[in-house]
């Protein structure tokens, strides 16, 4: 039952909180003096970003447990997560240059995040065309994949601020008054009870999926006869 | 003492194989050479002060490419005849067949690089300092291509047991692989800047191949044969077939 | 060797590929000196068995047991005692047949696993005159006593032969049902899936169905109706016509694998 209601709670929990969120980011904080309006968008799109994280996380530990434990409850939650990965990295790296081009000048400067986040977005495609391209028995295939990707995350990051500090750039990330962080907090919390919420709801659609499968081969079984028949006449 | 046994064993077992007819090293050196002509066409206009930060870009993914096709040959021979399932029967440690796949792998890779490290050198001048520093050049080489061979080999032999779609194979290595070939590509523009934290680069470069390398070991079994344990209950299955049997 | 323990025991095995369900509840046992023949149209599960058998493929349900002992992950000491012969014969063809044989002796020997010399083994199989000539150039039926005479080196307690007959001339397949009698006698069990009609009833103990993944019929040697011979009760199985030709391996069964 949790299982069932829990999507719908944070749903709910996320169509109060997010018209309030927006209100507050675009009436309530005042538009910042350099960036103008556009900044505004930093409000999505560091919630995004910290979302896509999470769930490459969330997809690398499930792969560990689906490869140690054979469990399908886990199996399904990497696959939810890595779809949301996906997803939530696609609104990072549409959002990012859009941010960039107007603090930076430039949509694109290979900064340490955006190479990151680009890499980790890689990986998780792979991670999703291996899952439905790849022949039967691929699904461990695809779960190790996870697994290296989770632990890229970290190794990419450091990998390239250290190259960055060998060659200092002149990006500097505006530092953030107060009330900026304060409107943070809500648009996150909105735009992370909808990922969960997704990824529950893709999760137990992938269980189900399971469990038809069960059902369908249990059907096979109670009809043994006929289905020995139809494959006879085949 | 058996792991480094079984896998020194299968390693030389390889080696033997390659010896008798160096199919694997006269491709890949000859794919090399290639890749290593193609960059010279394309930055041969490249000025002196520019070509440090092309250099190590050109090494890396040079490796990259002779790495993808060195793995796809190694695991394509065992599955000619299957001889990778014969090793999974046989009473040998998962971790040595790994190990000793990864072996072979860095060995070509390094060979490889005998043929491309030259080939820098005698193409753009900045990459003389390769010549200058050669056991600098020659650990950053063996370390950089151990993280490739570590990733690949986990891949590789699991999509050579599994049946077909070797495609997926660069799918999945050029992603995984670009952490370990990014800290190499940072630890090489050191090498050629001739920076002070080239060592510090280095041993970190050494710290990510003994993750790796513990990562692929602990995952290789798992991803070849599964790992066995599950939820369903034994119990239920053993009553029916004490029933079956009657 | 010891005749209490059972070589192999599978209960209720199960395996699916999703919604494919290729094997159903398989409850199978062999014990020492028995030979069961495995028989089955294309597609209905035997490679699929002998994998999850011998630990390649997990399956999705039920319980293996090897040497008396469950196998949830087939370990190594139990792999020493098992030997697995498929139609892919998994030999080194840039290697000769001595180096094939030296290669997984070495390796046993590093586990302590015992290993019976070459040589003898090569004699008995025929191949002995080509010991040192690569097994590339072999021919298929070569190859195949090779993989016999590999599978054979480690003294298993449990041989699992996949089409073993396959590319085997007449004398080949006398040749392996005579070494089949001689290790039955000193207790090897053995199953093995086959096509060959003629060849399963010479060397079986006992026949079992495979149909559409689960058995559909077993035929004991010396039991049941006296009016009718072991032969004429395999036959009756059906899926068998008396005397069939020999049927390349099934691809899909090879890609499953």
């Amino acid at each position: 039952m949790m299982a069932r209601t829990l999507p719908i709670i944070l749903l709910l929990f996320a169509a109060v909180v997010f018209p309030l969120s927006v209100s507050t980011i675009f009436l309530d904080v005042g538009i910042e003096r350099q960036l103008g309006t556009v900044q505004k968008i930093f409000y999505f799109h560091v919630p995004l970003a910290w979302i896509m994280m999470l769930y490459g996380m969330v997809c690398g530990i499930a792969a560990a447990v689906q490869l140690r434990r054979e469990s399908r409850m886990a199996e399904a939650i990497a696959i939810a997560a890595g779809e949301m990965v996906i997803v939530a990295g696609l609104g990072v790296l549409i959002t990012g240059p859009i941010w960039g081009h107007a603090s930076w000048g430039k949509a694109w400067t290979w900064d340490a995040r955006q190479i990151t986040t680009g890499l980790l977005w890689l990986v998780f495609v792979a991670y999703v065309l291996v899952r439905r391209y790849g022949a039967a028995g691929s699904e461990r295939l695809a779960a190790a994949l996870a697994i290296f990707g989770a632990v890229d995350v970290p190794i990419i990051y450091y990998a390239v601020k250290i190259w960055k500090t060998t060659h200092p750039s002149n990006d500097v990330v505006a530092t953030l008054p107060p009330e900026m962080w304060a409107a943070l907090w809500p648009a996150l919390g909105a735009l992370l009870a909808t990922a969960t919420a997704m990824v529950a709801v893709r999760a137990r659609q992938e269980l189900a999926e399971m469990d038809l499968d069960d059902a369908w081969v249990e059907a096979e079984d109670i009809a043994p006869a006929a289905a020995v028949m139809v494959k006879g006449d085949a | 003492m058996r792991l480094p046994r079984q896998a020194w064993l299968l390693a030389k077992n390889d080696l033997r194989q390659e010896l008798r007819d160096l199919e694997l090293v006269a491709t890949a050196s000859f794919f090399t050479l290639v890749v290593l002509v193609m960059f010279g066409l394309s930055f041969a206009s490249l000025g002196r002060s520019v070509q440090p930060l092309a250099i190590p870009g050109m090494l890396w993914l040079a490796v990259a490419f002779v790495g993808a096709l060195t793995l796809t040959r190694i695991f394509d021979r065992e599955r000619e005849s299957d001889t990778l399932r014969a090793l999974l029967i046989a009473p040998v440690e998962r971790l040595a067949i790994y190990l000793a796949k990864a072996a072979v792998t860095l060995v070509v890779l390094v060979g490889c690089c005998f043929v491309l490290v030259p080939g820098l050198v005698f193409m753009f001048p900045a990459a003389s300092v390769f010549a200058e520093r050669p056991w600098d050049t020659a650990a950053l080489v063996v370390l950089g291509c151990t993280a490739y061979a570590s990733v690949g080999t986990v891949f590789a032999a699991g999509l050579a047991t599994s049946s077909g779609k070797n495609v997926l194979l660069s799918v999945i290595l050029y992603p995984l692989t670009s952490p370990a070939l990014m800290w190499a590509l940072v630890a090489t523009r050191a090498l050629l800047d001739g920076h002070p934290a080239f060592s510090t680069y280095l041993a970190q470069l050494a710290a990510l191949d003994v993750l790796l390398v513990f990562l692929g070991g602990w995952l290789f079994e798992s991803v070849l044969v599964g790992s066995g344990r599950r939820g369903a209950s034994p119990r239920r299955a053993r009553a029916r077939s004490r029933k079956g049997r009657q | 060797m010891s005749d209490e323990v059972t070589p192999l025991e599978l209960c209720g095995i199960g395996k699916r590929f999703g919604r494919l369900s290729v094997l159903r509840g398989v409850d199978l046992r062999v014990d020492p000196g028995e030979v069961v023949g495995l028989i089955g149209a294309n597609g209905s599960g035997k490679t699929t068995l002998l994998n999850i058998a011998v630990g390649l493929l997990p399956p999705s349900e039920g319980e293996r047991r090897l040497g008396g002992r469950p196998a949830a992950q087939v370990e190594l000491e139990q792999r020493a005692k098992l030997a697995f012969v498929t139609h892919t014969t998994q030999l080194y063809g840039r290697l000769t047949a001595r180096e094939n044989m030296a290669l997984f002796a070495e390796l046993r020997a590093v586990v302590g696993a015992p290993t019976a010399p070459a040589d003898p083994l090569l004699e008995r199989l025929g191949l002995l005159h080509a010991a040192d000539r690569m097994v590339g150039t072999y021919s298929r039926g070569m190859m195949q006593r090779l993989a016999l005479a590999r599978a054979l080196q480690g003294r298993p307690q449990l041989l699992l032969l996949d089409e073993p007959f396959t590319a085997l001339d007449r004398p080949g397949r006398e040749r392996l049902a005579e070494v089949l009698v001689q290790e039955r006698a000193a207790g090897l069990a053995v199953l093995l899936s086959s096509h060959d009609y003629d060849a399963v009833v010479a060397v079986t103990d006992r026949v079992v169905l495979l149909e559409g993944g689960r058995l559909a019929g077993e035929v004991q040697r010396g039991r049941g109706d006296e009016a009718l011979g072991y032969r004429d009760r395999v036959a009756a199985l059906g899926l068998l016509r008396p005397s069939v030709g020999i049927e390349a391996p099934p691809k899909e069964e090879h890609a499953r694998a």
